[in-house]
């Protein structure tokens, strides 16, 4: 077996600490609104390889950014194209922009044309506008490019309700008399108005349902286009599609009357033996209502109602409420407090003004209320696992059945993340605010997928049995990795690697030799060497659909985000979004296509379904390496 | 909710709006308010005396509306002791405590060495619809205890729950950590000040 003491470095193998704070939380420049807390349910990926020549990284202490920067054809430019000089900028911005090719960069689209300018945030839209009306005639496909690049990260140097106003002016200023404007000039940037508000409306759909004030905006827009006679008549196809994505998206206006009420949805690690975890997950939005279990320190509970994106101090108020606490008890000493609480007995306690922090919760931790003094006799809820030994599901299944159900799993999972959920959640707490509930369930669940097989493979007591399940978990990865589920294939491994399951050496020599051979194949496809080259040659080959190791991923986006700044000297990094919009849009492409899996649905299909669904596992590595000394004493 | 060997269960079921909460909160607590928050469901745990040594009480309250068929069975399933409280103002909440004991029944199988009280709560209200009699007639029908309570006076709560505990044969089960005291001088304790929740 290849040796792991590289591996053995990565955080997951010994004790955690808090988990190295991503990038995304150091505070840029500027004010912030409150950071959200880091999500602990980070998947111990990535182990860094042997220091090499990765160059400074700005800010964080993440493990993830010792890895030099990524090899595909993503560039981070330090600085933005062409040069900085201001007054040629503004010069050039007076006019349509005649984009001179920078010196490094060329189109990803690989047509030649070039990228935009760097142009003020206020001024960027202008700039697409006027780049629009050439898309058209088939020259400028960097137009388009640019368009997706805007709608999707637009909301990193300007919030979404304002981009939509800046649209709204552009629009009411096309309709401006002829002086103004040139012969057809007017209709033309009314045309690309619209070309914008569509992509936009494409883009977001059922997240605008979240935003109030944006919905204002569009609505106007879309009324004011509506009644514009003028645009009938070449454009009625792209009316009639705007009119189709205005009602399929549902903006809320203050005139209309409120949705029906929406049924609570559990979240469901929570509430596991309820039988809805069969039924297929939805998206999570902010809000949603669900219901959550908060802890008193002698383990009490009180289950709440409560918005996926309720602040802390909301949680609190249900909770005195719910206890019959007086409210003169809130503002005395004796005031309560939320914390967090691993497994392993790692607690932090949660600020009044953080929002949607539910989803941020590792996998066996919970959420606690107490007063400040108590903080420190806090102590986590026993072990929720029934130390049956050897008994469960996973030694009465086949491993077809286990690794399509986890496919299928996954896959909805990762279908319910919004494209923005994946720029929201590296660029958090710089601007604006969005849920990310979606993308931070799917890496709990890849955190949760990791610590199953450890958890498995450790409650198995007889080594004999404990050889064949490992036999069994390797072969569900090759059925994984054969779905073209990289997140499953990835996490199982990354599983296997843990201390705790890699020093059972007599588990591991029994393996037969095809197995032992296939595990090292395994590794050496997982291996983060030269920033996870192998994995990316093969996830590259595979067409979609396929489920990628989101981790790495976000890993991306974080050092795309760290590698180069948004504004420079007031001017907007072009390039730097293009990249980031790049990277979503390689999501977009793995989602392109349906997944299709033949699943049945038999009652021994249901039952494995459900335990797909509802894996107990122990996340306190502490216990792990307990369970494994006792299994195999050893030397090591 | 992580099982322990030595918790005692108790499971409090009835309609919506007939007091469970207040009862409990009223037991834990010692307070009682007006305002109605509908339960989905809570556990309060409690330190008691049993078989001379410490256990604890775990007393879990549910919710009245049928949300959660399965949590309910669970709720069964483990529980120890049962508690069915009706409104002694609403006929129908009486009416809805049968499906329940039934399930009981089919659950536990045989519920003669099983603590169930049946409870008449807001017997502080003017407004009746059920007499004691009824509430009796009940509970010799089904072969289990019976009171009425009032959360809202403090009336039979403490009563309730010691009463339970009495019912319990499998184990020796007193409210108070100190067991020695006298059935009077437990009954003008008030719990929060004696029994320490960890």
């Amino acid at each position: 077996m290849k040796p792991l003491e590289k591996l053995l470095k990565k955080p997951g193998s010994h004790l955690p600490a808090r988990p190295a704070a991503p990038p995304g939380q150091v505070p840029g420049p500027g004010s912030l609104p409150a950071p959200r807390r880091q999500s602990l349910s980070r998947p111990a990926a990535s182990p860094e390889e042997p220091p090499g020549p990765a160059g400074p990284v700005p800010g964080g202490e993440g493990r993830w950014l010792e890895l030099r920067p990524p090899e595909v054809p993503l560039r981070s430019p330090e600085e933005p194209s062409p040069g900085g000089d201001r007054d040629r900028d503004r010069e050039r911005d007076r006019e349509p922009p005649s984009p001179e090719p920078p010196p490094a960069a060329r189109c990803c689209c690989g047509c030649g044309c070039a990228p935009a300018a760097p142009a003020p945030p206020e001024r960027l839209l202008t700039a697409l506008l006027d780049r629009l009306p050439a898309a058209e005639h088939g020259k400028g496909c960097g137009a388009e490019s640019l368009l997706d690049d805007i709608v999707l990260t637009h909301s990193l140097f300007l919030p979404t309700e304002r981009f939509l106003q800046q649209l709204h002016q552009h629009f009411v200023l096309a309709a401006g008399s002829p002086p103004r404007w040139e012969e057809g000039a007017g209709l033309q940037r009314k045309r690309a108005v619209l070309a914008v508000l569509l992509h936009f409306l494409e883009t977001y759909k059922g997240l605008l349902q979240e935003e109030e004030s944006a919905g204002k905006v569009i609505k106007e827009l879309y009324l004011l286009i509506m009644k514009d006679t003028s645009l009938y008549h070449d454009l009625e196809d792209e009316i009639l599609k705007l009119h189709q994505l205005v009602e399929t998206v549902e903006l809320k206006v203050a005139d209309e009357t409120p949705p029906p009420n929406k049924q609570v949805k559990p979240l469901f690690r929570h509430f596991r033996r309820i039988d809805s975890c069969l039924q297929t997950r939805v998206a999570f939005r902010g809000s949603d209502e669900i219901f959550c279990r908060v802890y008193l320190p002698d383990h009490s509970y009180v289950t709440i109602r409560s918005r996926l994106s309720a602040s802390v101090q909301d949680i609190l108020a249900s909770v005195t409420e719910k206890l019959q606490y007086s409210e003169e008890q809130s503002t005395r000493e004796d005031a309560l407090i939320l914390v967090t609480m691993a497994s392993s007995g790692e607690k932090a306690v949660l600020q009044p003004s953080e929002e949607c922090v539910f989803t941020t919760l590792g996998i066996n931790s919970h959420l606690f209320a107490c007063t400040r003094d108590t903080f420190d006799s806090l102590v986590p809820l026993p072990e929720e696992i029934q130390v049956v030994p050897g008994d469960t599901e996973i030694h009465r299944v086949e491993p077809e059945d286990v690794a399509n159900h986890l496919t299928a799993f996954h896959w909805e999972l990762f279908r319910c993340i919004h494209e923005l959920e994946f720029v929201d959640y590296v660029f958090h707490g710089e601007r604006g605010r969005r849920e990310t509930a979606n993308l931070e369930l799917l890496l709990q669940r890849c955190s949760e997928v990791q610590h199953w097989v450890g958890t498995e493979l450790l409650l198995c007591e007889g080594l004999g049995k404990r050889a064949h399940l490992l036999k069994k978990l390797i072969k569900i990865a090759a059925i994984c990795k054969q779905n073209q589920d990289m997140l499953s294939f990835y996490a199982i491994v990354i599983g296997l690697n843990n201390a705790a399951v890699s020093r059972l050496r007599l588990t591991w020599e029994k393996l037969p030799g095809k197995f032992k051979n296939l595990f090292r194949k395994f590794e050496n496809l997982t291996d983060p060497c030269r920033n996870h080259k192998t994995y990316r040659e093969v996830l590259a080959k595979m067409k979609p659909p396929l489920i990628p190791f989101v981790p790495l991923i976000l890993k991306d986006l974080t050092f795309l985000h760290e590698g180069s700044k948004t504004l420079l000297d007031g001017l907007v990094n072009v390039e730097k979004l293009h990249c980031i919009a790049e990277k979503v849009r390689t999501v977009r492409k793995y989602r392109s296509r349906p997944l299709c899996l033949e699943l049945e649905a038999s009652p021994a299909q249901l039952q494995t379904k459900a335990y797909v669904r509802q894996l107990r596992v122990i996340d306190n590595q502490n216990l792990l390496f307990e369970l494994s000394y006792k299994l195999e004493p050893g030397s090591q | 909710m992580p099982e322990q060997s030595n918790d005692y269960r108790v499971v409090v079921f009835g309609a919506a709006g007939v007091g469970k909460s207040s009862l409990v909160l009223r037991f834990v607590r010692g307070t009682f308010r007006e305002t109605y928050i509908p339960t989905i469901e809570d556990t309060y745990r409690q330190v008691i005396n049993c078989d001379k040594s410490i256990c604890t009480l775990q007393i879990t309250d549910t919710t009245g509306s049928h949300q959660f068929p399965a949590m309910q069975r669970l709720s069964i399933s483990k529980g120890h002791a049962f508690i069915l409280v009706y409104s002694v103002t609403n006929r129908q909440s009486m009416e809805d405590l049968h499906p329940i004991f039934d399930q009981i029944c089919q659950i536990k199988g045989d519920i003669q060495k099983i603590p169930i009280m049946l409870v008449g709560n807001k017997s502080d209200d003017t407004q009746r619809e059920l007499d004691a009699s009824e509430g009796q007639a009940l509970a010799s029908k089904w072969k289990c205890a019976f009171m009425e309570t009032s959360a809202k006076m403090n009336y039979n709560v403490q009563e309730l729950f010691q009463e339970l505990l009495n019912l319990e044969q499998r184990r020796t089960i007193s409210l108070q950590v100190d067991g020695k005291k006298s059935k009077q001088q437990k009954k003008k304790d008030k719990l929060q000040g004696k029994c320490s929740v960890m």
